[in-house]
């Protein structure tokens, strides 16, 4: 029971640390920390065995969204294509 | 349980009363602000929908509104080649 | 749900939400609310509906996607 208090105050703390930071490059690795403890919160949160499908479904939308919005900003795209 | 309701349904109004106001009154006044803030009060409606227990109608509004935001970004690409 | 959960993915939402509005870069915008995303999904999994919840977690990032097809343009 004390892993999931361990995944929401890092979660909570990651966050915090997000808000704080003014450079957007250095907020995305924050984001991927959130991610990760949320992913840990949705797999502990319920014992059931499908419970870790959900989870997979979380990790692999989230790593999505925070690459695609990082290869965005670096600006690769627009520029090669 | 806050007064009688779910956590979910407490912040799920809030979210859905400050994005609104948010949405309506954009600070940098242009179309892709009013549009990420257009995805906020989406989301504290889907809370509000959830302390109710409505599976389907959960389904049914996450499909539509991703649908809804393409037809947007496909209005504002043309808005922007017309300009 | 225990309460220290719910206080923390409580405060991920309004974390989320306020750093959402009041930011003005799009960038920064949209990662507050992934944010806001983060903190609504341990909801969905505590009523049960892990299949809402799946489908929702493969769902939301092709808006954010659409969004940044548009984000790309002004910047560049």
């Amino acid at each position: 029971m004390i892993a999931i208090y361990i995944c929401a105050g890092i979660a909570v703390y990651a966050a915090i640390r997000i808000i704080a930071e003014h450079n957007t490059m250095r907020k995305l690795p924050f984001l991927n920390v959130v991610s990760f403890a949320v992913t840990g919160i949705i797999a502990l949160l319920m014992p059931h065995p499908i419970t870790i499908a959900a989870a997979a479904a979380y990790f692999v939308g989230s790593t999505l969204e925070s690459n695609a919005i990082a290869s965005t900003w670096s600006g690769g795209i627009k520029k090669d294509g | 349980m806050i007064a009688g309701y779910p956590p979910e349904f407490i912040i799920g109004l809030l979210i859905l009363l400050v994005g609104t106001v948010a949405a309506a009154f954009p600070r940098p006044k242009t179309y892709l602000t009013q549009l990420i803030n257009l995805e906020i009060p989406g989301w504290g409606l889907l809370l509000v929908m959830l302390s109710y227990d409505e599976a389907l109608a959960l389904f049914t509004f996450g499909a539509v509104s991703v649908l809804s935001t393409f037809i947007y970004v496909r209005v504002m690409q043309k808005m922007e080649v017309c300009a | 749900m225990d309460e220290f959960i719910m206080i923390a993915c409580s405060g991920l939402v309004l974390i989320g939400m306020t750093a959402a509005i009041l930011h003005r870069d799009p960038f920064d915008k949209l990662i507050s609310l992934s944010i806001l995303i983060a903190g609504i999904f341990p909801f969905i999994v505590d009523r049960g509906y892990l299949d809402v919840a799946a489908a929702t977690a493969l769902i939301a990032p092709l808006s954010t996607i659409f969004i940044l097809m548009v984000c790309r343009r002004e910047t560049a």
